[in-house]
């Protein structure tokens, strides 16, 4: 249990932003860190869910007690569940002895639950109960154990989506829902990109001293910034470790995936126009294919994939997206003033309206 | 000047939070408004305020009503609470749970709200002249 402790007490990394967004966040861990009340964070993957829940679990009264981990899409549902509560010797074959599960070990302190979307129902509702009781037993017991855990739940699912499709108990998002924490991706708060430069450079190069990491050049930071990192922060982190071996932030840039730099240069005189224009015969071969991932889901049977694929509902898609981005990207150089955005685009008022409204294009928050 | 009742409305439809600040503000109370829990909390840390009412929805971005009902609960016990919601059941329950007051479901009728208020209060003071 210690060992577990003092694991996490190296691998805290602080909120790295100076974004309006991550700055109310940081002042919401600030004001919440103490009350213990759950909470649920939310936001694309690499965005940095786990840096959230570890930031509330330092600043808190329980940051001397264990920070526990469990990622609920990473284990089957019956393992999950002798994770989660523990067994009794004997509870199933292969039982031999005891085992205490994480909610034990998170007793006093953190219980970190990561992809809550991804649980099972079965596992939802025993969690339910759990939240609502404060009490558990182990698998094969029946004893009940009192239990005092900070829950926080982090998923990359729109909850209210899972919902609506039953596949999220009502009861038991409310239950967790009760401080939201939304991180935007990177690419809706691209004045954090330049500080994470920083400090992940800063970082790896105390920790790998031998290896020369750069700055990028200010053009290339330009590209960088405008880059959409789809990965979020995590892709941006490899970006920096691959560039203290390669030294080069253009080889670096180059090797991101095209068609979203595509995206997001388009609007830029074709800069790279060069580039992506050769793009499917070179070096990627599967790039084709996952261009049309994109659209399609690839791994049903080429039957259902046959009836799914249409070129009119593809281009629907495809065009969708990229009006999306250009429409992001439009409203965020004008400060999201609507009307000039709309003139820029030649398009009327209402329609951009319209059209923000049906891509769920948002200002940050 | 007679003291006059100080209410705290939080409520993420900004429509709803000015109709609510103009009503309670005509029917002689002193309002203050805020747009999500978070805004609330720091409201009422800022020690220059004080309040009697908190009227709060339940859904809302960042500390939900729940959320702020239970730090109120906790920090300010004397305050009464009011809880709004148009969402169901689930988090009407929740804020009970939380030991709100009231829990009423949208839509709402003002002088219903107000009168609930109203009544709120006076216990309040009863109790406060039985204790002196």
């Amino acid at each position: 249990m210690l060992k577990q402790k003092n694991e996490n007490k190296t691998m805290t990394t602080p909120l790295i932003g100076v974004s309006k967004s991550i700055l109310k966040i940081k002042e919401l861990i600030h004001h919440v860190a103490d009350t213990c009340l759950n909470v649920l964070i939310t936001g694309e993957t690499g965005v940095g869910k786990e840096v959230v829940a570890q930031c509330l679990y330092i600043e808190s009264e329980r940051s001397s007690k264990n920070f526990v981990k469990i990622n609920c899409a990473a284990l089957p549902e019956t393992l999950l569940e002798s994770e989660l509560y523990g067994y009794e010797k004997g509870a199933f074959t292969g039982a031999h002895k005891n085992r205490s599960g994480k909610f034990q070990m998170a007793d006093k302190g953190v219980l970190f639950l990561d992809e809550i979307g991804d649980m099972p129902l079965a596992l939802q509702s025993k969690m339910l109960h759990v939240l609502q009781s404060g009490e558990f037993s182990p698998l094969g017991s029946e004893q009940e154990f009192k239990t005092d855990v900070w829950v926080i739940a982090a998923t990359n699912h729109n909850l209210e989506d899972s919902m609506a499709q039953k596949r999220f108990r009502e009861d038991l998002f409310y239950r967790l829902n009760i401080i939201k924490i939304e991180i935007p991706p990177l690419r809706k708060r691209k004045e954090d990109i330049s500080p994470l430069i920083e400090y992940y450079l800063r970082l790896y190069k105390s920790e790998y001293p031998g290896n020369h990491g750069e700055k990028p050049g200010s053009d290339t930071l330009t590209k960088l910034i405008n880059y959409p990192w789809p990965g979020n922060v995590r892709q941006l982190q490899n970006c920096i470790k691959k560039q203290m071996i390669l030294k080069s932030w253009e080889k670096i840039f180059d090797e991101l995936p095209k068609e979203e730099v595509k995206l997001s240069t388009s609007t830029k005189k074709g800069r790279k126009s060069k580039k992506t224009k050769t793009l499917p015969d070179t070096k990627n071969a599967d790039t084709p294919a996952s261009i049309i991932s994109e659209f399609v889901d690839l791994s049903t049977s080429s039957e259902k994939l046959f009836e799914d694929i249409s070129l009119k509902k593809i281009k629907k898609l495809a065009s969708d997206k990229v009006e999306k981005e250009v429409i992001y990207f439009v409203l965020d150089k004008v400060g999201w003033n609507r009307s000039r955005a709309s003139k820029i685009l030649k398009v009327s008022y209402k329609t951009l309206l319209y059209k923000m409204h049906e891509f769920k294009v948002l200002p940050p928050v | 000047m007679t003291d006059l009742n100080r209410v705290l409305i939080v409520d993420d439809n900004k429509d709803i939070l000015s109709t609510f600040y103009e009503f309670f503000n005509s029917m002689n109370y002193e309002v203050k408004t805020a747009v999500d829990g978070l805004a609330a909390l720091k409201i009422l840390k800022d020690k220059s305020n004080c309040f009697d009412c908190l009227i709060t929805d339940l859904v809302m971005p960042n500390i939900s009503g729940v959320g702020l009902i239970a730090i109120v609960k906790k920090e300010f016990p004397d305050m009464k609470i009011i809880a709004m919601t148009g969402y169901g059941d689930q988090p009407g329950a929740l804020a009970s749970e939380a030991e709100a007051d009231i829990v009423l479901f949208k839509p709402i009728d003002l002088f219903k709200i107000e009168n609930t208020v109203s009544k709120l209060l006076s216990e309040n003071s009863d109790n406060n002249e039985k204790h002196d």
